[in-house]
């Protein structure tokens, strides 16, 4: 666990001119093979912390490191990080104008990882493993929701990430799928996938997490494993925080 | 106005000298230029609103790049003299001040409402871009895929089911202004009743046939843009 595969050095995010400060100044770093929760109070700059991982936001200051790599500096082409990079949104994000297949066909054969047929094969075993083989040919508006989330895991798969960031992504759904999403999850956490995830369940981050960060203010405030953080808070901010949602 | 009447105006109106014979050479002329503008205006309005959208894009990420920012401006300037202006006016600026030099009047008329409609088609294109949520953008470029290939791929697809009405409704006003082109002596339908109208004294006739034609082609074309929305959301 001692690989680090992304780290942020001072991490600072700030909008309008910096009267909303975002992130305050982050430093952290996400091992390779680890599973990294991230909770906190809404606002607490949790979801921007992860977005600011693959650059979906951009920094205001600071550097954030992808195996070694500054990927902040302007030279880096970040596309090409990203490929290593899996997302998966609150929102599913599925592309309505593709079928499932197309959507989680389209990045590796656009970005020439994979030709069509080796990537429908993928494709096919990957519906496999979340059950859903038979609906390669529905289209996204077709499934419920925890269908599309779980196509959404599987589609950031296809590219074969390094690591994968999940923002909120059981939030949306009825509680009946909450389920069979973090079932999946916790599948692939199993499989030795280094994982980031921003969420609300605290079972889950309990149980599936190897270390969990609380964060407040745009700050990580504690750092430790789900024993120290649940079990032994330390921090008033996460005992109040853990007070209201446990 | 009793029937034997009717069916002698309408006999000078449309059969004596031929007339039927120019009536479409009018048609002919108001289709050609609808057509010829309508391809320069779906041009024009693709690359404002690229242009537009790319720089809403890269302000977002607080990036900024010289010439994208000087193009933004022209572009901003252009939508907003020609939304400004009426179309007639831009129309004989073109012919008069311009290309005063040419009597090319269907190139004239062509540039004139090509610009015109590419500042109208580049809103529209620039609305349904902004209409496409955000996320899927962001899943896009999550994945790898550059900005160009998530717009190609995944943006503009979905923009476009969504923009369609409004550009058919766009393309069907298109049509209808060329009506004014005999102010710089085009001889399209609309001239070709004036000038009937000046030989047989009639007016009744030649104006509600136009009329009739214009309505015609109107809705040829909504029955067009229809067929091609439901293509488009069969795939959905």
């Amino acid at each position: 666990m001692s690989d680090t595969i992304i780290k942020t050095e001072g991490l600072k995010l700030y909008y309008k001119d910096g009267a909303i400060k975002a992130l305050n100044g982050i430093d952290s770093e996400i091992h390779k093979g680890e599973v990294v929760a991230i909770i906190g109070p809404s606002g607490s700059g949790k979801s921007t912390y992860l977005r600011s991982l693959n650059l979906l936001e951009y920094p205001t200051e600071g550097h954030v490191y992808f195996n070694g790599i500054d990927i902040t500096d302007k030279d880096t082409d970040i596309n090409v990080h990203r490929q290593k990079i899996g997302m998966v949104f609150q929102h599913f994000n599925l592309f309505p104008n593709m079928s499932i297949l197309e959507n989680m066909i389209l990045a590796p054969v656009q970005l020439g990882k994979k030709k069509k047929e080796e990537a429908t094969e993928m494709a096919m075993k990957l519906l496999k493993r979340v059950g859903l083989e038979d609906r390669a040919d529905a289209y996204p508006q077709q499934l419920s929701g925890g269908q599309k989330q779980r196509i959404a895991i599987v589609r950031a798969l296809m590219m074969e990430p390094e690591v994968m960031l999940f923002d909120e992504p059981t939030s949306a759904l009825d509680p009946e799928m909450v389920g069979e999403v973090l079932d999946v999850m916790k599948e692939l956490a199993g499989s030795g996938m280094t994982m980031a995830v921003v969420t609300h369940e605290m079972g889950f981050a309990r149980e599936v997490a190897d270390r969990v960060l609380f964060l407040a203010d745009g700050k990580i405030v504690e750092d430790g494993t789900p024993a120290e953080v649940f079990g032994n808070p330390k921090n008033e901010r996460l005992k109040d925080f853990l007070a209201k949602v446990l | 106005m009793n029937f034997a009447k009717i069916q002698a105006d309408f006999t000078q109106t449309f059969i004596s000298g031929n007339r039927w014979l120019s009536l479409l050479e009018g048609l002919l002329i108001t289709l050609e230029l609808t057509f010829l503008a309508l391809i320069l205006g779906a041009i024009l309005g693709v690359l404002v609103a690229v242009v537009r959208s790319s720089h809403d894009q890269m302000k977002a990420q607080h990036k900024s790049n010289k010439f994208l920012n000087f193009a933004n401006v022209v572009c901003e300037l252009y939508v907003t003299i020609i939304r400004g202006t009426p179309v007639m006016v831009q129309l004989l600026i073109m012919y008069f001040v311009i290309m005063a030099s040419t009597t090319n009047t269907l190139l004239v008329a062509t540039l004139s409402f090509g610009i015109n409609s590419g500042a109208y088609v580049s809103e529209i294109i620039r609305g349904g871009i902004m209409s496409v949520d955000k996320g899927q953008m962001e899943a896009g470029r999550s994945l790898g895929l550059s900005y160009v290939q998530t717009m190609r791929f995944i943006v503009i697809p979905q923009a476009i089911k969504n923009i369609l009405p409004a550009l058919g409704n766009e393309f069907i006003a298109l049509l209808k202004e060329t009506s004014i082109v005999n102010v710089i002596g085009m001889k399209d339908l609309t001239k070709w009743a004036i000038n009937v109208q000046g030989k047989t004294y009639q007016a009744f006739m030649p104006f509600l046939g136009i009329a009739a034609v214009y309505l015609v082609l109107v809705i040829i074309l909504t029955k067009l843009v229809k067929i091609l929305e439901r293509r488009l959301n069969k795939d959905v």
